[in-house]
């Protein structure tokens, strides 16, 4: 997996962050990880495919993902039921259709699959690379990640 | 759901249209989210989804017809994603034909209707207004 992946990850963050929810993003440190494992509360699991496959897990902590859907619908939210996860799940996926699109800018042709939501952290997820890579995002209202495993499936 | 005076696009009829549409989406919320028993509030919600079926309809063939009026250049892109949109209303009133109005499966399109709304008016609407800008202005037709 190539390092100039995951600057279309981070730029469609930023985007999609700043669009809906008028919050800046400032990349913290980048790790790699041997394991994909949802460590926060709120998660959403994204399948690509194409000529990069794999996955992309975005991982909230619960009152950050509460304070994000409560940014969107001017309510109070209090707990992660079906609306506050869908709304979370449609947001990852338009942060992750927002990738794709810079990344056909850069010649790879990718899809989406429709979000999975995880709730609690857990068992690891199937990995497309022996290897992701963890972008750890901060907020105004919370630090969140990204991690990212994808393959070259582009012969 | 707050309207944003930023998601203006300088078209009259549209930002007429998105002020109503984000009025809706967000009595719609209210009602699904608030604490009173399910079967108090479905009538409720199956008005609003009737409403939402025929209004986003109504408002994406203005917009598009609007596009074509000003020579939107993106109009057939604009186009694919009204289309996107209408089969995603779509796929959620067939699952609801099948299995009727959960609690469950209405939050979840409650949730996904909000944040595809707040980013196509926030981000996808807005290029409409920057290429009326370009052209020398606002529409007030």
């Amino acid at each position: 997996m190539k390092a100039e992946y995951i600057n279309a990850f981070y730029l469609a963050t930023q985007d999609v962050f700043r669009l809906m929810l008028d919050l800046e993003t400032t990349r913290l440190a980048m790790r790699v990880t041997e394991e994909l494992v949802p460590f926060r509360e709120a998660n959403v699991v994204i399948g690509v495919t194409g000529d990069l496959a794999g996955s992309l897990l975005y991982s909230f902590p619960k009152n950050m993902a509460l304070e994000m859907v409560r940014i969107m619908s001017g309510m109070e939210m209090t707990e992660l039921d079906a609306f506050v996860t869908s709304a979370m799940g449609e947001l990852a996926n338009i942060i992750s259709g927002n990738a794709m699109t810079r990344l056909f800018e850069s010649n790879f042709r990718c899809d989406i699959v429709p979000p999975q939501i995880l709730i609690g952290g857990g068992q690891s997820l199937s990995m497309a690379t022996p290897q992701a890579i963890v972008l750890q995002l901060q907020t105004s209202i919370g630090a969140f990640e990204v991690s990212i495993s994808l393959r070259t499936a582009k012969s | 759901m707050m309207w944003k005076e930023k998601y203006r696009v300088g078209a009259d009829l549209i930002d007429t249209q998105h002020q109503e549409l984000f009025q809706r989406v967000s009595n719609f919320i209210q009602t699904v989210q608030s604490p009173q028993p399910w079967e108090a509030k479905l009538e409720q919600v199956k008005e609003t989804m009737a409403f939402m079926q025929d209004y986003v309809i109504i408002h994406f063939s203005d917009e598009e017809r609007f596009q074509e009026e000003i020579g939107y250049p993106e109009l057939q892109r604009h186009k694919e994603i009204h289309a996107q949109f209408r089969a995603g209303i779509r796929r959620y009133a067939d699952r609801v034909a099948k299995e009727g109005f959960t609690e469950e499966l209405i939050q979840e399109f409650g949730g996904r209707l909000m944040a595809w709304l707040i980013m196509h008016v926030a981000a996808e609407d807005q290029k409409i207004g920057a290429f009326l800008r370009s052209q020398g202005g606002s529409h007030e037709s």
